[in-house]
């Protein structure tokens, strides 16, 4: 019975935030504009995109520039798969992520065997490509015209149409994306992940078969990168090749890097106050000014690394954190007998 | 009795500087064995010898029995050059062809020249390549030889089977089609050459330091390596993972198998924690850790797994007397489990105090073998390592 | 045999076209080689220190009324003090994180730049005034049939050369030169001997940095379009360049670039003009996984 001790601190904060993202649509300012409640799902698709991400250069710590390509991939096949078969979400969700992991493997089997630097231009090369293929591909993805008329999801027959469904799906999916990468995390693949971030040769005498441990931990970030990616096709309802331009890469990097690399509620928590932010910036600042915005996202990565490369919730107080709570789960288990 | 380490004449070359010279070593189960030498003497090249870092320019090692590097075998690799060359010729036979050189003028392209040329080139290349046996040469070639069909598939369906070299006759399609053919099982063996664990073994693939880990070797090193942001128990625990199985799956579901393999994993890092005394730091961060400590941690961390073989990178490096005294009781207390150390010392007091046998390394030659006492008598012992005399041990 | 002509004369033309990109590519790849040699990083935002150099030549040349010369070689001076700059405020500090931190400072560092042009000369596409370059970069200097070189481009290539071989006399015969690659084979050996390793990178970053504003002015005028985001592709061409050249050595990056220039402007006219970027990224990434070290490169292993 020592787990449910173990869970009592987290478990509360967890419990506490899935209530109030529950009532929120329900509360006075949620209800009263839809705006509100679309932006933060957008805070809240940027959160699975982050926690993705997080996985290769957080955990790994191997700079993956390419990550929007696979939002891409899951966009479109999500997209395609909706317009021709129009099939139902939940067999386009798993689809997408397994067409996700499929690109990750083919792209990250052979290149993770570089060293870091090399990794990260390759992965931007990927992305690029991505990028052509989507514009270029008439008959596939119908080019610059981009890919109109995406049917809505349904669930159980119902389509949803109003903005509070469409949160609550991403809150669902969210759910099962925190918990995924928990249970990695905590485990022999984590482990192995943190061991390859923290030293490769170390981790190689540790028995940790490097190619592996990081082709898997690309291949689940893609997943989960194209499963964002299926979600906000059917979402939107239309997608289009510059929507997924490198740019975006850099905007969920710079969420990881702000909330803290390598911390599941660090990755969250960055996606949380700079995507709302955003959103103020574009009600704020005029149209012209507001596409450079990305200004701010470079600068964030700049001052971040140079005053607090950790990120707001640091990797090691993470694992502080973590083992403060496994001693106490021992010391439960010790009392006990 | 088989010795569990037995390297064999081995050598290590950097470019032209040569860092190990025919060394030959043997370790006996449960024995401390001690490695000294002046810096620079290629004793940390020998330790990423043995545990797959580098790999050997010449030589075998043989671990509990097996081989870890790749042995050419002579008439394997003659083979090999043989067939190697048999496909060029083919190659250049076909690529010049391929690239419509001898193809009536209007078939005729300056560039299309160009390119046979410039892959003939690479195939020149390549030549080298595969007889220096570079896996990249290899993939290449199947790409080439997977690139030929293609096109020559295209050729013939394009051009149509009656197009005929020039002042010949002889139709296009009669050679083109059948190479077209035949190309597909070549470049399918050649893909399944690099597949295949025996050709990647005989291609430069030795055992990579995660296998040769899992097949009982643990090490230290010299400049401590540690996974600093983690807590030490994690730490341990990845020295553990080798001992493990569960994968993706199994974490993903977290059913009982999962479970259990992590509860074995923990009890296993407290044991190995305690074994170094070091369960009062147990959840702390390693960076947090004093200097001894984290080299307490770091034997450990290899000690967790039940290595056969413990390779020990100067461990008493910059510990006081007490210090190293304690570690001493640790070695000590590593060989009655029946492990072997291998181990690598400056302190000459420590050293003779615990090693069985001493090897001496001076410029990458094994100047010296025996029993600390041997070793101390040794005349070109003192000469190379001590200099000054016996007196300064 | 006409088409036979015909065919031909518009491949040679390729090829020159093909040559004078490529020359171009070569002189952006030198500043990403050269500070990849001397302290491992990947200078995204050299890419951009190349779009600040067209801007800013456009800018003397429209604002201040400059003659085109005069602003060509001002610019390479404040291109020079921009890289100083950029490895001043963003990358030293950095020296002894881990590289990871330096990279994404890099990549940081482009955006905000690029973000930055746009937000001072806007998105839409400017190009050199005609009246105020010298009437004779449109005017053809060597014509055999139909394959022709424009002045330009002569002038293209002549300056690549130019500035290559005082590159290559800068590195090989000069005292800075030798410190430089001291300091690309050990930092902290190089230190101990008495070379002033902050000054040696700094002299990297404004030799590489004057180069990629140099390569700027000269796209700049060869495509007639200057935009803020030309630095981000030009940028990534010009890595692949360096890295198929061998990155770190500079002879690799001229024959990389060169490769890469003629590779790409034949693939767009034989294989498809809408993959034209494409072709620069899959080169890249089969030298990359091929043969990392490149053409003519050593390879780089970690010390254990």
């Amino acid at each position: 019975m020592y787990r449910l001790k173990e869970m009592k601190t987290s478990q509360a904060i967890i419990i506490g935030m899935i209530l109030l993202a529950l009532l929120l649509p329900w509360l006075p300012f949620g209800s009263s504009s839809n705006y509100i409640l679309r932006v933060l799902t957008t805070a809240v698709l940027y959160m699975i995109l982050a926690l993705g991400l997080n996985i290769v250069p957080g955990f790994t710590g191997l700079l993956d520039l390419g990550y929007v390509g696979f939002y891409g991939i899951g966009a479109y096949t999500s997209g395609l798969l909706a317009i021709h078969y129009d099939l139902s979400l939940w067999i386009i969700l798993p689809l997408a992520a397994l067409n996700g992991a499929l690109w990750g493997i083919l792209l990250g089997a052979p290149t993770l065997r570089l060293t870091g630097d090399y990794f990260a231009i390759v992965t931007f090369g990927f992305s690029e490509l991505v990028v052509l293929v989507l514009r270029n591909e008439l008959w596939l993805t119908r080019g610059p015209m981009g890919l109109p008329g995406i049917s809505p999801p349904s669930i159980f027959g119902h389509p949803l149409t109003r903005d509070w469904e469409f949160f609550y799906l991403i809150l669902f999916l969210l759910a099962v994306v925190f918990v995924v990468v928990r249970r990695m995390e905590d485990s022999r693949l984590g482990r192995a992940w943190f061991a390859i971030r923290e030293d490769e040769i170390a981790a190689q005498c540790c028995g940790v078969n490097l190619i592996r441990y990081k082709v898997t931990a690309f291949a689940i970030s893609a997943s989960i990168g194209a499963m964002g990616g299926a979600f906000y096709a059917k979402w939107f309802k239309f997608i289009h090749p510059d929507m997924f331009k490198f740019w975006e890469s850099i905007l969920i990097l710079c969420l990881i890097v702000f909330g803290g690399m390598g911390s599941i509620w660090g990755t969250m928590l960055g996606a949380l106050i700079l995507i709302p932010l955003t959103e103020i910036l574009r009600a704020v600042l005029p149209q012209s000014l507001f596409s450079a915005r990305y200004l701010i996202y470079g600068l964030i990565l700049v001052l971040m690394m140079r005053w607090r490369p950790e990120g707001l919730i640091p990797f090691e107080s993470a694992q502080a954190e973590k083992a403060k709570q496994t001693q106490k789960r021992l010391a439960a288990l010790v009392g006990k007998e | 009795m088989n010795p569990i380490l037995h390297v064999k004449d081995l050598s290590k070359s950097f470019g032209g500087l040569v860092a190990l010279q025919s060394v030959d070593l043997r370790a006996e189960t449960a024995q401390i064995v001690g490695l000294i030498g002046p810096n620079g003497a290629g004793k940390t090249t020998l330790f990423n010898c043995l545990t797959g870092l580098t790999p050997p320019t010449q030589g075998q090692i043989e671990f509990r029995g097996n081989p870890i590097v790749p042995q050419f075998s002579e008439r394997r690799i003659r083979l090999l050059k043989a067939s190697t060359l048999l496909f060029f010729i083919l190659g250049w036979i076909w690529a010049p062809l391929f690239y419509s050189l001898f193809l009536p003028r209007t078939f005729f392209k300056v560039e299309l020249v160009l390119l046979g040329i410039f892959i003939l080139g690479m195939r020149c290349l390549m030549v080298r390549a595969l007889v220096e046996f570079k896996i990249w040469a290899w993939s290449l070639m199947f790409v080439f030889l997977l690139s030929d069909l293609i096109t020559g598939l295209w050729a013939v369906i394009h051009w149509g089977a009656s197009i005929a070299f020039v002042g010949t006759g002889f139709p296009f399609g009669y050679v083109a089609l059948p190479w077209a053919i035949v190309a597909v099982p070549f470049s399918l063996f050649f893909m399944g050459l690099l597949l295949s664990r025996r050709v990647r073994l005989l291609y430069g693939f030795r055992l990579s330091p995660d296998a040769l880990c899992r097949m009982g070797m643990g090490r230290t090193f010299q400049n401590i390596r540690l996974f600093f942001n983690l807590s030490v128990l994690d730490n341990v625990k990845i020295g553990f993972h080798g001992r493990l199985k569960s994968g993706f799956w199994q974490t993903l579901i977290r059913g009982r198998s999962q479970r259990q393999e992590e509860e074995a994993a923990e009890q296993a890092a407290l044991d190995a924690l305690r074994f170094v005394g070091l369960e009062h730091r147990t959840f702390d961060l390693a960076s947090a850790l004093a200097y001894g400590e984290q080299r307490r941690l770091e034997i450990a961390r290899a000690l967790v797994a039940r290595p056969h073989l413990l390779l020990l990178d100067e461990p008493a490096a910059g510990m006081n007397p007490q210090e190293s005294a304690r570690l001493m009781d640790l070695i000590f207390k590593i060989r009655k489990m029946g492990t072997t150390v291998l181990i690598i010392e400056h302190d000459m007091k420590v050293m003779m105090n615990l090693a069985d046998n001493i090897f001496v390394l001076d410029y990458g030659e094994m100047i010296a073998q025996g029993s600390p006492d041997e070793i101390r008598d040794n005349s070109r012992v003192i000469e190379a390592y001590l200099g000054g005399g016996p007196s300064t041990c | 045999m006409e088409s036979l002509f015909d065919q031909s004369s518009l491949f040679l033309q390729q090829l020159v076209n093909g040559i004078t990109l490529g020359g171009v590519y070569a002189l952006i790849a030198v500043g990403y080689t050269m500070v990849y040699g001397v302290i491992q990083l990947i200078n995204f935002a050299h890419g951009e220190i190349y779009m600040l150099g067209a801007f800013l030549a456009y800018t003397m040349v429209t604002v201040l009324g400059l003659p085109f010369f005069a602003a060509f070689a001002l610019t390479l001076l404040i291109c020079a003090v921009l890289g100083v700059l950029l490895d001043l405020i963003a990358y030293r500090p950095l020296r002894n994180a881990p590289r990871l931190a330096a990279l994404i400072t890099a990549i940081g560092m482009s955006i905000f730049l690029q973000n930055l042009a746009l937000m001072i000369w806007g998105s839409q596409i400017k190009s050199y005034p005609v009246e105020a370059l010298p009437p004779v970069f449109s005017r053809a200097a060597l014509t055999f049939g139909d394959v022709s070189l424009s002045w330009l481009q002569v002038f293209i290539l002549s300056v690549t050369v130019i500035f290559m071989i005082i590159l290559h006399l800068v590195i090989h015969k000069t005292r800075i030169g030798t410190a430089m690659r001291a300091v690309s084979q050990d930092k902290t050996t190089s230190a101990l001997m008495g070379i002033g390793v902050n000054r040696v990178i700094s002299f990297t970053f404004a030799i590489g940095s004057a180069m990629g504003g140099m390569a700027g002015i000269l796209v700049g005028l060869y495509y007639n379009a200057i935009f803020p985001t030309m630095g981000y592709i030009a940028g990534i061409k010009a890595f692949a360049a360096a890295v198929l050249g061998g990155i770190g050595s500079v002879p690799g990056a001229m024959l990389g670039g060169g490769v890469l220039g003629i590779a790409e402007v034949i693939g767009a006219g034989y294989i498809s003009s809408e993959y034209r970027d494409g072709i620069s990224y899959a080169v890249m990434i089969a030298v990359i996984l091929f043969k990392p070290s490149g053409l003519i490169g050593r390879q780089i292993g970690e010390k254990v």
